[in-house]
């Protein structure tokens, strides 16, 4: 029962403060710098591990989806089908969750070892607010970059679905293509980029709760970065849930 | 120039604070002398307004900080320096991204050549090269990345500096220039300082103005020689284990 009431407590403390971030975010002095700092620390930083397995994750859908039309005699849509899944869902979601290991366990550690080492307090005594120092930039590096890099896994993806499923399984090209462009549409593609705006700031939001209220020395910023990942881990696949069951259960 | 005025505090069941009066002279250097969980952190965050009082007040400058809120408390935060235990310097940063990181955030039109002539100008009064410019903190030794601490507090030529426990975990020849260092910084610049300490030899070193803090409550106040004549028992134990020592 405590932990139930425990657990609750600590999502109210981090709705307030993402409403704390929304009030810092659009008050003066803004930081260009700062967010861009970040852009690179989340974007550039996480694009090897998103080019690999993007890639990968393509491969290995050509080929399964292969298997299973080639049965059917359907083997021309396994590029419409794989380019659907990665738009709508695969993209967005494994993007989020390889950012979240690369750079949400990143930003958990930097903003809870400055929590324990006092950073954060200097901060707060030189008329400096934290929030809108640390978190706000960060928040909307992750806001510019989710998408970026949910494209760049969507593209590369494709990318190796195309290599697989022509060189390897020896689709043909023009139905692989053709059915590619009828199976596809715009919206399809900005389903995917829109659900990795709302994962973008789900992963920074509580990455940086958890870090910003970590304590309790090394041990409390390492237990700190642990919740995040699986905190924003879980959160991403609920979200999903709740974005799929409103969005296609409608006929979005 | 500090004025605390029957301070209460209490986190849940465990009153911390017990009605402190406390006055600091303009200039001068008062010390806060206690042992661990005496509330002696909990009186300095109340004076930088980090904490609200449950009951009682803290004047700095005739400004009531617990009645200011947002833009008002970051203003009158600018009337401080802080020197943290552990120097709390931004380990991402070079000392003179350290150094300058208040004065540019209180005046981002100030040029980098101009933040770097007033970094180089304090860094001089804590004894520091320039050398020292490009260094993380994590390459300087505790002693220096204390003096980083207390030129990144002067930065903005504040009337106020606040130091927590500015000597625990130093070697004694460290910590006897951290002492010689508060004290320099008073002479030099003419700051107010207020000391939260447990160091009995550094606090009588340094202090103008003695306080010992004593569970929740101010045991004994006064110059360092009125102090140590008191005959409160916890503040005669106290400064006896000491005293014999010597």
């Amino acid at each position: 029962m405590r932990r139930i009431r425990d657990a609750i407590e600590d999502f109210g403390e981090m709705l307030f403060f993402a409403l704390d971030t929304l009030r810092w975010a659009v008050r003066p002095p803004f930081r260009p710098e700062l967010v861009l700092v970040q852009m690179a620390a989340i974007g550039v930083g996480s694009v090897f591990i998103v080019t690999t397995t993007s890639f990968f994750t393509g491969v290995v859908l050509a080929l399964q989806a292969n298997y299973a039309m080639r049965q059917l005699g359907a083997e021309g849509y396994v590029g419409g089908s794989v380019a659907i899944s990665l738009a709508r869902e695969l993209a967005p979601v494994l993007t989020a969750l390889f950012v979240i290991g690369r750079s949400g366990s990143a930003i958990s550690t930097e903003l809870g070892t400055m929590r324990v080492t006092e950073q954060i307090d200097a901060m707060e005594t030189m008329a400096v607010n934290p929030v809108q120092y640390l978190v706000v930039p960060r928040v909307v590096a992750a806001l510019a970059m989710f998408p970026l890099l949910t494209m760049v896994f969507d593209a590369l993806g494709y990318a190796g679905a195309y290599l697989m499923g022509i060189y390897v399984a020896r689709i043909p090209e023009g139905p692989f293509l053709e059915h590619t462009r009828t199976l596809v549409e715009p919206k399809d593609i900005f389903h995917g980029i829109f659900k990795s705006l709302i994962f973008g700031a789900v992963v920074a939001l509580i990455t940086c709760w958890r870090g910003y209220s970590a304590s309790g020395g090394s041990k409390g910023v390492g237990e700190s970065t642990t919740r995040a990942v699986v905190a924003s881990s879980i959160a991403i696949l609920l979200v999903d849930v709740g974005f799929v069951l409103v969005t296609v259960g409608s006929g979005k | 120039m500090i004025r605390v005025v029957d301070l209460h505090k209490s986190f849940g069941a465990n009153q911390v604070l017990r009605g402190i009066d406390l006055e600091v002279d303009k200039g001068s250097t008062c010390v806060i002398l206690g042992g661990s969980g005496s509330g002696k952190t909990v009186l300095m965050k109340h004076v930088i307004g980090l904490l609200k009082p449950d009951r009682g007040t803290v004047f700095v400058n005739d400004v009531e900080i617990p009645k200011l809120e947002g833009p008002e408390l970051t203003e009158a935060r600018r009337m401080f320096g802080m020197v943290f235990q552990k120097s709390a310097l931004f380990d991402s940063m070079t000392v003179l991204d350290n150094v300058a990181f208040p004065l540019h955030e209180k005046d981002r039109s100030i040029s980098g050549k101009e933040l770097r002539r007033r970094v180089v100008e304090k860094l001089q009064v804590v004894d520091l090269a320039e050398s020292v410019l490009p260094l993380y903190p994590p390459e300087l030794s505790g002693g220096m990345q204390k003096r980083v601490a207390l030129a990144r507090a002067l930065i903005h030529d504040p009337p106020i500096v606040l130091y927590d426990e500015p000597t625990t975990g130093l070697d004694p020849i460290t910590t006897e220039y951290v002492d010689d260092m508060i004290v320099s910084a008073k002479q030099r610049l003419g700051v107010t300082s207020m000391v939260i300490s447990h160091d009995i030899a550094s606090s009588f070193k340094v202090a103008d103005k003695l306080a010992v803090l004593y569970d929740g409550e101010i045991a004994a106040q006064g110059t360092p020689e009125e102090v140590r004549r008191s005959q409160h028992p916890h503040v005669k134990k106290f400064l006896s284990l000491w005293f014999e020592k010597q």
